[in-house]
């Protein structure tokens, strides 16, 4: 029987980044692992309506985690802005009694709903580690890409308890799933640090240069491709390497994939797009 | 006298030496050190690294073991006493003896030149070599053993005046073979007596031990006290006695005593220990069959009557049935050191004797383990346990950020090292310091010290106060560790910054307090006090207690890139000062009016890493958000910071879902979509040159209006989200701004 999860996509998986939808599904068919849409879940957040109003987005988060205690199943989401998101907010509400009165009175005015506590959040990341097994997971590979790869965390997996069991002060999660699937990881610096995304319509500059260093590490280390447990952040890794190169003066031109077209393709989805995926490997870079 | 024991002379220290790298003269000191006792003498085994010249002076018997490492190098351990021994300041050592084993490899040219050098070196100062230098190659058992036999009956033969009287050298009477001397080598390496075994022996009968002190000038009371003082780590209640008044049949029923006694004049006893001893010299003086002793005795070699009174009392102690568990040692007027090394070795003697006086001797290792940490746990004076906080090695592989500013070249050196899991990564880097490489350049201080923070693995790290064995993440293979300068400052050198920048910033900020004038008490000074609501206080504690204000600038991924901004330490600083509720309103004014500037808060592109950093932590994001959102509200949602939040929310609302295409044309603006247009980010989209999915129809009709994205081209419209008028209802119960 596979295990089940209640899915939320993300923010932009619906608009600018439906490959990480899409191959998520595919990816997840592949491993067993049974999503159930959540319908009426609304965008996290992602720490920026927090910026206008903390309780509107807590309260907003309440509403789509009770709904997944309704179904009695645990959230998943590729997004890694949307894990921590709904990880915070989740332990803020279950640390501040008193906030958590406040929100399931609100919840439970507007929406009939209440927040007991109980879901738990997942990233793809932990769900394939701890619940799927490297061992599990490798026995599903049946492309794989042996080539240097970049694994990319950003800094919100990096939050102290998200993650399940991986080291949060040296995450090694994404290392094994590239050594599982016949990658071999590159260690970079700035594997874990901020691509500045949620600051890139307002202080370009500045994240221009944070994607660019982080690119650039990565390239350094010989990596032919990067792979970004981070929706957000992949965006601006991937669109915005150019300008970043053209700001910066590094090398910044590599691929960028997240994590669930990674496991889609090596688990044997969408091959055409894998070949032209291995055919950019082979062209695109220095 | 222990039964079965020779002595050869009395009270007769030998300091053992050695210089070691993988171990092997570690191992022989350890078993010249065992064997020590059967020629009388008392032995004190140190690594080199442990000990000074000072040391070294005071002795008058030292055996070396010294293994040579590379191309004729000390080991790692002799290196710092080698440089001091090499300096102008070495001592002279005129009276001492000494013996020096050399290890090498004769495979390598310079060949055992570290136990050559330090052969050289002790001749040198004076010192007579009492027996010829011995060098080993890799076969080094055999004939280590022999130089090992040579010398101890050698240092045996050496008196209390440090003459070597060649008639007394001799066997002991069970002369150890070779094959003894392989047996107590490997001895070394099985385990400690197991803890419980040892600690049940430590808790059983009267554990007293029984310091009496004779002074004149205090140094013996001195002694005294820090013999009882020390006494419990050994598992004993130390009790000092003062001689004065004692009386000698409470003596006499003791089990343990140690007896630190100087001499005074011509031989004689000190004020407060002359009716003591006149009790004692009688003929009536009670038996003491029962009792184990050692004797400390302090004097002056200039008298003729060298520690006399110390020597009287070890004699008729003996005379009356009590038993020497350690060998006198009379110490010169420079007696701290020959008195440290009797004292570690008396309590340990004293302290693995039972009540009826025997010693346990297969239990001293682990005494000694028990001292030096290597049993897993001690008890608390109040009965709790107390945590073992020693750890075993870990393999560390260290690649530390490397910078030269004369040459202006960067990079990275890194160390493949063996260290103790406790080790803190400051001692990490000191040790490398040390012993690798005298070049490395770190700012050292206290364990929390804001100014010796590094990023590690990516995580602002106070390293006085990180264990390295914390810093594992439990995979096989060493604990790797990246370590850099803190981000957001400039390199001097190395992992050394430059905090100047900052303490520029927090000025141009004036983050100082500008108080209000308040209805308050007052005090006798005048100056207005009153009562804090303690919610108040409680908040503003949790946003300044923190490790510092260099560190939690660290704490930000954006400052090291964004040179304008003012860094989130400043604006955290700010802030506080915003809520305190003593602030004047002109000052608070004025704070607004800075954060909502675009060099601070708003500067920042992402406040997840403050939440990472445990440095930093929620209390210090929270604030921050804070600080954010007021600057967004005097701001009046405007800018594009305050475009991008006020639109986003305006999204999320209409749909449930955020609008990336909304975001991109309201924030950005024509001309910032057609700056995207000419640097290619747009080609890059429509083109599909790194994506692997999507639909292009999207990104022709995103193209033609409103153009633009985030990512791959966005779909112009959200589909609302299943019961979408729950999100507008909960909107319009908390914020109708949207």
């Amino acid at each position: 029987m596979p295990i089940q999860f209640a899915y939320h996509p993300g923010n932009v998986a619906h608009s600018s980044a439906p490959e990480v939808d899409e191959t998520m599904r595919a990816a997840c068919r592949s491993l067993g692992i049974g999503l159930i849409d959540l319908p009426g879940a609304t965008s996290c957040g992602a720490g920026i309506l927090g910026q206008a109003n903390r309780p509107l987005q807590a309260t907003l988060n309440a509403r789509t985690m009770s709904m997944a205690e309704d179904l009695g199943l645990d959230i998943i989401t590729p997004c890694a802005t949307t894990a921590a998101t709904l990880y915070e907010d989740l332990n803020m509400l279950k640390s501040d009694l008193n906030m958590m009165g406040t929100v399931n009175a609100t919840l439970e005015k507007t929406t009939g709903r209440t927040l007991e506590g109980t879901v738990r959040i997942r990233h793809l990341l932990q769900v394939l580690v701890e619940d799927i097994g490297l061992e599990a997971f490798s026995k599903k590979v049946k492309n794989p890409i042996r080539s240097k790869l970049a694994p990319y965390y950003g800094p919100n997996l990096q939050q102290e308890g998200l993650i399940g069991g991986d080291d949060v002060f040296d995450p090694w999660y994404l290392e094994s799933i590239i050594e599982s699937s016949g990658g071999t990881p590159v260690r970079y610096p700035s594997r874990t640090s901020s691509a500045g995304t949620p600051g890139l319509f307002s202080e370009e500059q500045t994240v221009l240069r944070q994607s660019a260093t982080i690119l650039s590490e990565a390239k350094a280390g010989g990596a032919k491709m990067l792979i970004s447990a981070c929706t957000l952040s992949h965006g601006v890794l991937d669109i915005y390497q150019g300008k970043a190169s053209r700001s910066t003066g590094l090398n910044t031109n590599v691929p960028v994939v997240h994590l669930s077209e990674y496991v889609a393709f090596v688990t044997g989805n969408f091959p055409k797009r894998l070949a032209m995926l291995k055919t950019r490997l082979a062209v695109i870079g220095d | 006298m222990r039964a079965g024991v020779v002595t050869m002379s009395e009270g007769l220290p030998l300091l053992i030496l050695f210089g070691s790298q993988s171990g092997n003269s570690e191992d022989l000191a350890v078993t010249a050190s065992k064997l020590s006792s059967k020629y009388g003498l008392t032995p004190i085994s140190k690594g080199m690294d442990e000990i000074t010249l000072a040391d070294i002076s005071s002795n008058q018997r030292i055996l070396i073991f010294c293994s040579t490492w590379g191309e004729g190098e000390m080991p790692d351990n002799a290196e710092d006493l080698w440089q001091a021994a090499s300096s102008d300041a070495a001592p002279s050592l005129e009276g001492c003896h000494f013996a020096v084993c050399g290890l090498g490899d004769t495979s390598y040219d310079l060949f055992c030149q570290s136990g050559k050098d330090w052969d050289s070196w002790f001749e040198k100062q004076g010192a007579n070599r009492l027996v010829a230098r011995l060098d080993c190659d890799v076969e080094y058992e055999d004939p280590a053993a022999a130089f090992t036999l040579e010398a101890l009956s050698k240092f045996a033969a050496v008196n209390s005046s440090g003459v070597f009287e060649e008639d007394k050298v001799g066997v002991p009477s069970s002369e150890p073979e070779l094959e003894t001397l392989e047996e107590s080598a490997s001895d070394t390496s099985a385990p400690p007596a197991d803890s419980g075994d040892l600690g049940a022996f430590l808790s059983a009968g009267d554990r007293t031990l029984n310091v009496f002190f004779g002074s004149q000038s205090g140094n013996s009371e001195e002694l005294a006290a820090k013999l009882a003082k020390n006494a419990s780590q050994y598992g004993m209640e130390g009790v000092v006695h003062d001689m004065d008044g004692f009386d000698i049949n409470s003596m006499a029923s003791m089990k343990r005593v140690a007896i630190v006694c100087s001499t005074w004049g011509e031989g004689e006893m000190p004020d407060n220990a002359e009716a003591l001893w006149q009790a004692a010299a009688s003929d009536d003086a009670p038996r003491m069959d029962g009792m184990s002793f050692s004797v400390l005795a302090l004097g002056d070699t200039s008298y003729e009557l060298f520690c006399q009174s110390g020597k009287d009392w070890d004699k008729r102690l003996e005379e009356l049935g009590a038993n020497r568990v350690v060998n006198r040692v009379d110490c010169d007027v420079d007696y701290e050191a020959p008195a440290a090394i009797w004292a570690e070795e008396a309590l340990t003697m004293l302290s693995a004797t039972d009540d009826s006086g025997n010693l346990h001797e297969e239990l001293i290792d682990a005494i000694r383990d028990l001292v030096s940490g290597g049993v897993s746990a001690a008890e608390g004076e109040d009965g709790f346990t107390l945590p073992d906080l020693s750890a075993g090695e870990v393999e560390v592989q260290l690649s530390v950020f490397r910078y030269d500013p004369h040459e202006r070249t960067s990079g990275t050196d890194t160390w493949l090292c063996s260290l103790n899991g406790h080790t803190t990564l400051l001692g990490a880097l000191r040790s490398i310091q040390r012993t690798h490489d005298g070049s490395l350049c770190f700012t050292d201080g206290a364990p929390h010290d804001p100014c010796t923070a590094l990023l590690v693995n990516g995580r602002v790290t106070l390293p006085g106060s990180t264990r390295i064995d914390r810093l594992s993440n439990g995979r096989p293979g060493p604990v790797m560790l990246t370590i850099e300068p803190l981000p957001g400052y400039d390199v001097l050198r190395d992992l050394c910054v430059d905090f100047d920048g900052l303490l520029k910033k927090r000025e141009i900020a004036s983050i100082w307090h500008v108080s209000r004038t308040r209805e308050a008490v007052k005090s006798e000074q005048g100056i207005a006090i009153g009562p804090m609501e303690p919610f108040k206080a409680a908040e503003l504690h949790s946003m300044s207690n923190h490790a510092g204000p260099q560190v939690i600038h660290s704490c930000s991924d954006a400052v090291a890139y964004a040179d304008s901004y003012l860094g989130p330490s400043v604006c955290l600083d700010l802030w506080v000062r915003r809520c305190d509720p003593r602030t004047s309103d002109k000052r608070i004014s004025a704070i607004d009016a800075t954060l909502a500037g675009a060099d601070t808060i708003l500067a920042e592109t992402d406040m997840a890493p403050f939440g990472r950093q445990p440095l930093a932590g929620r209390d210090i994001q929270a604030a921050l958000s804070s600080a954010r959102t007021r600057a967004l509200e005097v701001n009046g949602f405007n800018g594009r910071h305050g475009k991008h939040v006020w639109w986003y929310a305006w999204t999320l609302k209409s749909s449930g879902k955020v609008n990336d295409t909304v975001l991109y044309r309201q924030v950005l603006g024509p001309l910032g979509l057609l700056s995207n247009l000419s640097s290619g980010v747009t080609a890059r989209m429509v083109t599909g040159f790194t994506r692997t999915g999507g639909k292009m129809v999207n990104d022709i009709l995103a193209l033609v209006a409103p153009p633009a994205g985030l990512g791959k081209m966005p779909r112009q419209f959200n589909k609302r989200v299943d019961k979408h008028h729950e999100v507008v209802s909960i909107f319009n119960s908390l914020d109708r701004r949207f």
